[in-house]
């Protein structure tokens, strides 16, 4: 094991943690109640929020935060690659639709 | 003396194997060494039987409207040749290297994950045998609304509708009878194999690196390793979600990409070639990789840009992933997405070019040796270039679509994947040849393979150009008399015999000189890198202590100084070394704990092909089987520690 | 495991299972994302029958959701316990993880079962398809966690009990569970909300 480990978050924090996760998750299916009301706003809203918890969960209970930076490289590297493949073949999917 | 270390036959729940020689002994083994030799025969086995059915389609095209095969058959045996040649030959014969050398080129005692490699491998062999029992039990037939035509032969009762599965021809209403879904399935079970061996190889390059052996350290054939797992660790999982909904549109009545159901045919080719395109990458790297090792031992220089050719390699394995849509120019794809790819193709043709460039570099005013591992790499930078040239024309959009599903483009992948790949795996064979077996192979032999091969190859795939260009469309079994293609479609087919020949020699070569070659040593090419400073035949334990590695190309530099001009120099205490690293590699002075052989691996794969069968005959019996084997395999392989404790002597002399 | 023999491990001073449970997990995100493409791409486009915003039933999901959410925090609470090696906790905290993760599969499969009798089926329409095959897939492997955990759970009732190096350690699942918990966090949002 490495020595220069970050001190991993003490069991309260996880909590604290966990209750954050928690509003979010509450503020989402608000969200998507209030949808006449926040209008446009809803799914860019809904996909921030959805990063927010993904990232918290990743960083603080998988401990990439706190881990040696070739994992944080790895993951965000397979991120990334699968985010730019993706778009490329939604985008081009559905200007084909529309051609 | 050995001093490796009895493991205890601990009381288990499980007895462990402990056989160290005959069948079980290779069955349960999980040495990297012995996984590698079986990957390499087995992968012959379906080389073997891939270009058998290369050479029934030859005969079918030797003459104008032949009817050696039916139009069933023609199309049975042309996606299996290319299902074969690419899942179940060239991947393989690759992983067969990756498995043998990895760990020697870095310095480690085996893989990081010993058991999976062999769960690798027997998944691999489990695959292999479903896909192919398509020719006991798979109905296939021309289609006519929805039900099979006619009786076709066996021969013609396998997947029939091309190794990229394009839908919806492959879907079940244009291919009906169960033989699409053995190619389906099949796959899938090869897409984990090479998954799973992937994870291994990059944990293994990552983490058992020897002390020194810093990563701009590692041969060039490590490095593409390192490249191809990563090409497979990301592009395998896209085409086994594609298969799954092949399986699903086939099984359970889904539409993925059926267009009456609202599905979007287009999507496959999307997501086949975005697998489909890196898989190229991976088929030609390792050649790469190991003409890479070939080229400086016998032109007797360091490798001309080491930097330079890693991050082509890296750069070729990045830009790979971008480019898939070159292959569907002649689909409905939109213009934007047609200019775009064609540009991305051009790129990456840049990183290749730059190792063609470091490769004849590395020759130019060398010394060179032209034995036959030397021949076949500069065959395949011969052949390579030709290949890459005609590659690069199909960027040219309106090119490409006159050039799509001719015989030109047949000519183009078989110079790359034949003339690349299949002569740097020659090349290959040959060179460490000495180190796995400790004899010598007949260079004499050699040699004639090599120019036979030569010949053949070019009259194989040359005049395949122009019958492109005048027309002569791919996957049809017959031509009419008069489209004058008659001449050249003959001398294609003797040159495919003429490459059967070569193999035919090959293997005689490989036979006798196993039994019969003379002492190799364990350095007869007076190579550079590391694997080559241990005894041949590898001993069970590879380095009887851990090397520490200095420099890049370590062994030369043990081996050799340089004088004022930078020529290299023979040290004088490099005779005496020599001997002392045969005594050293020999007589292991400190205690070895190798991983044991388990059952486990092979348990766990037979599971796989049973899943297989259950969901093509819908029989509950065979899943829970299947599921069961499976069961059996974790749950052993989780409560069986991968080295047992053991007892020492606990003295060391 | 001994340290009588000379070799150097893990030159990037990563534990090798868990860099290979990364790279796996780095690869899983390809597997996912090939099927939430699907998803998206096929969502985007008219077709014919019935559609999941006729027969879903958000509150439900929701809580579900947030079962399979505070998993994650029993799951980081038992690694927590066993690096400071409370043996009784970790076990606590890691059938805790398994029933949430098994709560959360029942809820699946009472969903999939409302669905099918309201006559969305896995091949009513191409939309029904991909939702069943991508929250199904993702069902798979709260399964193969669930079995994971409990199997990792009767180790621990062994009298040597866990520990965090050898084996399969709570460290390996842990990251697998928590992964399984992040593609849900992906999937509600993307399958559900939007």
């Amino acid at each position: 094991m490495s020595v220069d480990h970050k001190p991993h978050p003490k069991p309260t924090q996880y909590v604290q943690i966990a209750l954050v996760l928690g509003v979010l998750t509450a503020i989402e299916v608000a969200l998507y109640y209030t949808e006449d009301i926040v209008g446009v706003f809803t799914d860019p809203l809904l996909i921030i929020l959805a990063v927010g918890k993904f990232v918290i969960v990743v960083g603080w209970f998988m401990h990439l935060r706190f881990e040696n930076s070739l994992i944080n490289k790895f993951f965000t590297g397979g991120m990334i690659l699968a985010l730019i493949l993706f778009a490329i073949v939604m985008f081009e999917r559905a200007a084909a639709n529309f051609i | 003396m050995t001093k490796i270390i009895e493991p205890r036959k601990q009381s288990n729940i499980f007895k462990r194997p402990s056989s160290e020689t005959g069948i079980w002994s290779w069955i349960t083994t999980v040495d990297h060494k012995r996984i590698g030799i079986m990957y390499g025969y087995a992968a012959f086995f379906f080389l073997l039987v891939g270009g058998l059915e290369a050479l029934l389609l030859r005969i079918q095209l030797a003459s104008p409207d032949n009817n050696f095969l039916s139009a069933a058959e023609y199309n049975a045996m042309f996606t299996m040749h290319g299902t074969t040649m690419i899942f179940l030959a060239i991947m393989p014969i690759s992983a067969a290297f990756f498995n043998y050398l990895l760990p020697l080129q870095i310095g480690a005692r085996d893989v990081a994950f010993p058991r999976l490699n062999a769960l690798s491998f027997w998944i691999f062999i489990f695959g292999g045998v479903f896909l192919y029992s398509t020719f006991l039990f798979g109905t296939a037939g021309a289609p006519q609304g929805g039900y099979l035509a006619e009786e076709v032969s066996r021969l013609g009762s396998a997947p029939n509708g091309g190794w990229f599965g394009y839908q919806p021809n492959a879907g079940f209403k244009y291919s009906p009878g169960t033989a699409m879904d053995y190619w389906a399935i099949g796959l899938q079970i090869l897409g984990i194999a090479s998954l799973v061996s992937a994870f291994n190889f990059i944990t293994t390059i990552l983490n058992m690196r020897t002390k020194g052996m810093r990563l701009m350290r590692m041969p060039v054939f490590t490095w593409m390793t390192f490249a191809v797992s990563f090409l497979l660790a990301f592009s395998l999982p896209i085409i086994a979600i594609a298969l799954f909904y092949v399986t699903f549109d086939r099984q359970f009545g889904t539409t993925f990409f059926l267009t009456e159901g609202g599905g979007d045919p287009i999507l496959w080719q999307h997501l086949f070639w975005l697998f489909g395109h890196p898989e190229v990458y991976i088929l030609i790297l390792p050649a790469f990789g190991i003409v890479s090792e070939v080229l400086p031992t016998f032109s007797r220089k360091p490798l001309f840009g080491y930097p330079a050719i890693v991050f082509a390699g890296f750069g070729i394995a990045f830009i790979g992933f971008g480019v898939w849509a070159h292959h569907m120019f002649a689909s409905a794809i939109s213009p934007v997405a047609q200019a775009g790819f064609g540009l991305s193709t051009m790129v990456i043709a840049v990183p290749t070019g730059v190792k063609i460039f470091n490769w004849l570099g590395t020759i130019w005013g060398g010394k060179l040796k032209l034995n036959t591992p030397m021949l076949f790499s500069l065959g395949f930078i011969g052949m390579f270039v030709i290949g890459g040239l005609s590659g690069v024309t199909h960027s040219i959009v309106p090119a490409d679509t006159q050039q799509t599903d001719t015989y030109y483009v047949v000519a183009h992948f078989h110079y790359v994947l034949f003339g690349g790949a299949m002569f740097g795996i020659f090349s290959g064979l040959y060179y460490w040849f000495p180190k796995v077996w400790g004899k010598m192979y007949n260079e004499a032999l050699g040699k004639i393979h090599f120019w036979l091969m030569i010949i053949g190859f070019n009259l194989t795939f040359g005049p395949m150009h122009w019958l492109g260009l005048q027309g002569q469309v791919r996957r049809t079994w017959v031509y009419a008399e008069e489209t004058n293609l008659g001449f050249w479609n003959l001398i294609v087919s003797i040159g495919a015999f003429i490459i059967a020949l070569s193999i035919l020699v090959f293997m005689a070569n490989w036979i006798y000189s196993r039994r019969k070659g003379p002492d190799a040593g364990f350095d007869p090419w007076d190579a550079r890198t590391i694997e080559w400073s241990i005894p041949s035949p590898t001993p069970v334990w590879n380095f009887s202590k851990a090397p520490e590695v200095k420099s890049l190309d370590d062994f030369w530099h043990m081996k050799y100084d340089e004088d004022e001009d930078g020529r290299p120099v023979r040290k004088d205490s490099a005779d005496a070394l020599m001997l002392e690293l045969e005594e050293e590699g020999l007589n292991p002075k400190e205690d070895i704990v190798l991983p044991n052989p388990s059952y486990f691996p092979i348990i766990l794969a037979s599971g796989l092909p049973f899943l297989g069968y259950a969901v093509i005959y819908k029989m509950l019996p065979l899943a829970i089987v299947g599921t069961l084997l499976i069961l059996i395999g974790s749950f052993g392989w989780g409560t069986e520690p991968l080295e047992e404790e053991f007892i020492g002597d606990g003295e060391n002399e | 495991m001994s340290d009588s023999h000379s070799y150097p491990h893990e030159p990037t001073g990563v534990e090798t299972r868990k860099l290979g449970m990364w790279i796996f997990l780095s690869t899983e995100i390809l597997f996912f994302g090939t099927l939430i493409t699907t998803f998206m791409i096929f969502k985007g486009r008219d077709f014919p029958g019935i559609k999941l915003t006729d027969v879903y039933d958000i509150p439900f999901t929701s809580v579900s959701s947030f079962v399979l959410l505070m998993s994650s925090l029993t799951m980081v609470l038992a690694h927590n316990a066993l690096e400071s090696n409370d043996q009784e906790k970790t076990r606590v905290w890691l059938l805790a993880t398994a029933m949430l993760g098994a709560v959360f599969l029942a809820g699946q499969i009472y969903e999939f079962t409302e669905f099918y009798h309201k006559g969305f089926e896995l091949s009513s329409n191409i939309f029904s398809s991909t939702f069943y095959v991508l929250t199904g897939f993702h069902g798979l492997h709260v399964f193969i966690g669930v079995v994971l955990l409990l199997a990792l759970w009767s180790i621990g009732q062994r009298q040597k009990g866990l520990s965090l190096d050898g084996g399969m350690n709570l460290e390996f699942v842990a990251l697998y569970w928590h992964f399984v918990d992040i593609v849900w966090i992906v999937l509600f949002t993307v399958v559900y909300l939007i």
